[in-house]
């Protein structure tokens, strides 16, 4: 059932307001122009929801996974253009930076960024804050998930990952060296 | 000193011509008068209508923009794009907790009787920020950090309340581009005139003579569904009960302007539907 933004759905004791909705003077109604989704979830109530075909727009949010393009690196960090949130793509790229602290778990201060991200790369990160006024958002690559995934080595080619700080170029076989992130195997594809 | 003797210099006293005009009530005979304007003008003087002309409106035009409006109302023609959200160029402490809307109001060089410069003008950036005073209550900006959404509305033809219309057609633009709303906002612009009003005035209607008093114009903005009036302009003397009245009026005319942008939304969410193969489960 399509509704418009501002249309009451129901009152607030039918259902729980979801994505899309919000409750005003004891009814829910809708905030997006779309269709109407009642879902039963296992509580009391079920839950109501507007949604609207084209995938909703997400902004990266403290805690999810993103993928970024790192576009410039200096001694104490690296500036990035977050790419996808998750799985969605983002129409309008932001900017992230992930700081020399983050990009490892351990031995924070031995980092040395030149060893760990090029400009160029694509990189697994998750965003641990929407940072302040002067800043970008913040990102890390402390786990063994995030990090580089996709790099190009300086003669070109798209490099192999050989261990967690390695990464081997297929035409030269040069050694170059990256923070790289363990992608499980079912994602890896040919 | 030298002398530019080519130009012509005038008077040193001068007077405005229309005090030596004879008083006619808002027929300003210089515009040239089609067919249809002077039906209505007629009936418009026969009955002091409180009927606003009838909208024709249409969503999603603008392919490359996120979300977007047109609207149609008698000879008043305008569209609106939307984009964003996007990320904020400056940054105040504001942004960080709730989006940014970023309205540019502009009138098409060919839209009104003379031809407007390009740059935007003072009344243009007046207008503009009236139009962001009335949007910004109606969308949900906390759902969006460090954000901006841009407006842009672009005013085809000038044939009077071109702001109100304005604000129509960018709370439809904005739910067309899926920007979470907490309402629809309309707007209605109303013109008095001693002890007449007109609701939605054209071009001609808007300007009357300045020698009677009690007279100026009103746009209100309204979320309907919420009964709250999120922006309020007017110009000209009016006395507190005319004003009062004023405002009743418009806010009763933008209640009746509201089914028809809910049915233009209502169609252009299900053409979408019907564009698009969707695996959503569309259901009650």
């Amino acid at each position: 059932m399509p509704v418009f933004a501002g249309e009451r759905l129901c009152s607030i004791d039918d259902c729980i307001a979801g994505v899309g909705t919000y409750s005003r003077h004891g009814y829910i109604l809708a905030s997006l122009a779309g269709y109407v989704l009642k879902k039963n979830e296992g509580e009391e109530l079920p839950v109501i929801s507007v949604v609207r075909e084209t995938e909703a727009q997400l902004l990266p949010d403290v805690g999810a996974i993103v993928t970024c393009k790192v576009t410039s690196i200096n001694p104490r960090f690296a500036k990035v253009h977050i790419l996808y949130v998750g799985s969605t793509p983002l129409k309008d790229k932001f900017r992230g930076t992930i700081r020399k602290e983050d990009v490892r778990a351990t031995e924070k201060d031995k980092v040395e960024i030149y060893k760990s991200f090029r400009p160029g790369d694509i990189v697994l990160a998750k965003v641990i804050s929407l940072g302040d006024v002067q800043s970008n958002y913040l990102l890390t690559t402390a786990e063994n998930e995030l990090g580089v995934v996709v790099a190009h080595s300086e003669a070109g080619a798209q490099m192999v990952p050989i261990s967690w700080c390695e990464m081997q170029c297929p035409r030269t076989h040069a050694k170059e060296f990256r923070k790289v992130a363990r992608v499980q195997p079912e994602y890896l594809q040919a | 000193m030298p002398v530019d003797n080519k130009r012509v210099c005038g008077p040193e006293e001068s007077q405005s011509p229309w005090l030596f005009l004879q008083q006619t009530r808002g027929q300003p005979t210089w515009v040239p008068q089609t067919r249809e304007s002077e039906r209505r003008a007629d009936s418009r003087r026969r009955r002091g209508q409180v009927d606003a002309r009838p909208m024709f409106a249409r969503c999603g035009l603008v392919s490359q923009a996120k979300g977007s409006a047109y609207i149609e109302a008698g000879n008043t023609k305008l569209i609106c794009s939307v984009y964003g959200p996007r990320e904020t160029e400056r940054k105040d402490e504001l942004d960080m907790r709730a989006g940014r809307l970023v309205c540019a109001f502009r009138l098409a060089p060919f839209s009104c009787a003379k031809r407007c410069p390009w740059i935007q003008g003072s009344q243009e950036k007046d207008l503009t920020l009236s139009l962001q005073e009335s949007l910004q209550p109606g969308v949900c900006l906390h759902r969006y950090p460090r954000s901006q959404i841009e407006v842009n509305v672009l005013v085809l033809e000038n044939d009077g309340s071109a702001l109100a219309h304005a604000i129509t057609c960018a709370s439809l633009a904005l739910a067309d581009a899926g920007i979470e709303m907490y309402d629809l906002v309309i707007g209605c612009s109303l013109r008095q005139d001693g002890a007449a009003y007109l609701l939605d005035p054209t071009c001609c209607e808007e300007t009357g003579d300045e020698s009677t008093e009690n007279q100026g114009s009103l746009t209100v903005a309204l979320l309907p569904a919420l009964n709250q009036i999120s922006g309020l302009l007017s110009t000209g003397e009016m006395k507190e009960a005319t004003m009062v009245g004023a405002i009743r009026v418009c806010v009763e005319g933008c209640q009746r302007l509201y089914p028809a942008a809910q049915q233009c939304l209502l169609k252009s969410v299900r053409r979408k539907v019907h564009a698009r193969s969707t695996d959503v489960d569309v259901g009650r």
